[in-house]
């Protein structure tokens, strides 16, 4: 047993002077051996000093993170009054937001003239959900419901001046693309394409951060089956998908905006879900759809994008040049 | 139920429509079910109903069994039968109504039916469900709470399910005012006739108005703002289902 532990080292530190020639070689062996020879010795005391100080190097840096969250609280807290803060994930490469919910809410503020600033450092709320918002010390969550809370707010009624039918029929339309349509895009993004866009439209899933785009997959997966839509087959789905925006795209016909001249919180949720094809579902059948049988849909996101997003290019990441 | 045993023998379109036995208070318990049942009759399609296998393909109800080819999906199995039966409800719509139709539906199916569930399975805890079906299915008998359980992560994972109570019965409150206003005076969603989408809204407010007992809606349906739609699911009840009481269990004798 000894001497074949023994032909090993030295096979090992054979190679070791075949890549390693010089004489620093020699050195390099001494330096093996002796911590070879600690290691026997002193396995214990290792094992548990290398045990403390990852304890201590967890414990410290939890501290640095309630540190660093008591200071942004503070920050927000002290916002000048009625300037919300709106907390999303960080700009993506071609559109202000991957996410459809908080370009939708973003471009509400903007619609609204609401003043506003962007805190990319927590994008998550307590409930794990995002985009959230805080607003004098308090935090809302859910897109929908900030929106609702804001016009409240501020007294900003875009649908005043539809009818009780008009305003039904928004409605009915705003669910269908964030009810339904979003989990075709949900399953095209994360499971179909098993999340390969993200690199390309996202700088937070470059290398070596991307490593975390199979476990946001599986998580996405899961999440879909449970709506129901994740247990049809791909083609049902893009089928549905595809349903949905011929139905977008018949509704909105030759209008501006979805529900007339002037553009209402419809075309913000509408706005924040169809960014998302003309602009991050590169290679999709939607995309497809898009630039060829329905035109009207890209013009729309073309006439929203140019009315309230001046600084588009100044909001992507990187800044364009 | 053999579906190969049930194929027509001069060849014609047979069709097996399986879900889950009848209930107390309306035909089916489930919306989807009632949905594809009132369509068959809709469009005047023979149908013989199943109710010893209803979890079919991808675990869902109802489903129908077609010339022996099994397909799951209400509105897949709806799909698949106006094409093979040539049956279009909506012809007569512009582009533009069909499209309100389809915003309509999907935000009866994958929004009110979610507040429908939450309601039914998590804030009264199934508890409801003996009282809407005597013959209820083994799992909801014996193993309801892990019913419960599976449905509270069905609705985290659609969303419905990180909301307060309150927040989701607003909003459950919010689309069925939308359906009156956009209903209005109307005899049907989409005017004087009924089409696919009236199948669909029928089957979701059948079941928020006759099989949720105590839920906060009553009152709106009855004598306030929502009563509209209760003459709305009455109308669609006595055109298409005469038979309504007879296909209750136990049936009714009035």
């Amino acid at each position: 047993m000894a001497s074949q532990s023994k032909r090993a080292w030295q096979s090992k530190h054979c190679l070791l002077r075949h890549f390693c020639p010089c004489k620093s070689a020699g050195m390099l062996e001494q330096a093996i051996e002796s911590l070879t020879a600690i290691w026997k010795n002193e396995r214990g005391l290792i094992v548990a000093s290398a045990g403390v100080a990852a304890s201590l190097y967890f414990l410290a840096s939890k501290i640095y993170a309630v540190r660093e969250k008591s200071q942004l609280r503070k920050k927000w807290n002290s916002a000048p009054k009625d300037v919300v803060i709106l907390h999303q994930l960080p700009r993506g490469k071609f559109t202000p937001s991957i996410s459809p919910f908080p370009l939708k809410l973003e471009t509400y503020l903007r619609m609204a003239g609401i003043r506003y600033e962007n805190d990319f450092t927590e994008p998550k709320s307590l409930e794990n959900k995002t985009p959230w918002i805080t607003l004098n010390g308090e935090d809302v969550a859910d897109s929908q419901i900030c929106l609702e809370l804001l016009a409240d707010k501020f007294q900003k009624d875009f649908s005043c001046h539809l009818s009780p039918e008009e305003k039904a029929t928004a409605r009915a339309f705003q669910i269908m693309a964030e009810d339904h349509f979003y989990w075709t895009g949900v399953l095209w993004r994360w499971v179909y394409t098993k999340g390969k866009t993200l690199r390309q439209i996202h700088a937070t899933f470059a290398p070596p951060l991307s490593l975390k785009i199979p476990l946001v997959c599986r998580r996405m997966k899961s999440q879909a089956i449970g709506q129901g839509l994740g247990r049809h087959a791909e083609k049902d789905v893009i089928e549905m998908g595809i349903k949905d925006l011929r139905a977008m795209s018949h509704y909105l016909g030759n209008k501006s905006y979805f529900m007339g001249e002037e553009p209402t919180e419809l075309d913000c949720a509408m706005f924040g879900m169809l960014a998302q094809l003309v602009w991050n579902m590169p290679g999709s059948p939607f995309e497809r759809l898009l630039n060829s049988e329905l035109p009207n849909l890209k013009r729309f996101c073309e006439r929203m994008k140019d009315r309230f997003w001046s600084d588009w290019d100044q909001c992507l990441l990187p800044v364009p040049l | 139920m053999a579906a190969a045993a049930l194929e027509g023998k001069d060849g014609s379109n047979v069709v097996i429509l399986h879900q889950l036995k009848r209930g107390k208070l309306t035909p089916c318990i489930s919306p989807f079910a009632l949905k594809l049942e009132t369509y068959l009759r809709i469009a005047g399609i023979a149908y013989q109903n199943d109710f010893d296998e209803p979890m079919g393909p991808k675990g869902k109800t109802p489903w129908i069994t077609l010339n022996g080819k099994k397909v799951g999906d209400s509105q897949l199995c709806l799909e698949l039968l106006s094409e093979t039966f040539h049956k279009d409800l909506s012809h007569h719509l512009s582009i533009e109504d069909k499209a309100v139709a389809r915003a309509f539906q999907i935000m009866a199916e994958d929004h009110l039916y979610w507040v429908m569930l939450v309601w039914r399975w998590i804030y009264n805890g199934g508890s409801s469900l003996p009282l809407i079906q005597t013959d209820l299915h083994f799992a909801v008998r014996y193993l309801r709470p892990i019913v419960v359980s599976r449905v509270k992560s069905q609705v985290s994972a659609q969303g419905m399910g990180h909301h307060s109570q309150s927040e989701v019965m607003e909003m459950g409150l919010k689309d069925l005012r939308a359906i009156s206003n956009f209903l209005g005076t109307k005899s049907f969603l989409m005017g004087d006739q009924p089409i696919e989408v009236d199948c669909a809204m029928f089957g979701i407010l059948a079941q928020i108005l006759w099989n949720s007992l105590g839920c906060p809606y009553e009152p709106h349906f009855t004598a306030g703002e929502l009563i509209n739609l209760k003459g709305y699911c009455e109308r669609m009840k006595r055109t298409f289902w005469p038979d309504w009481n007879q296909c209750l269990i136990p049936p009714l004798v009035r």
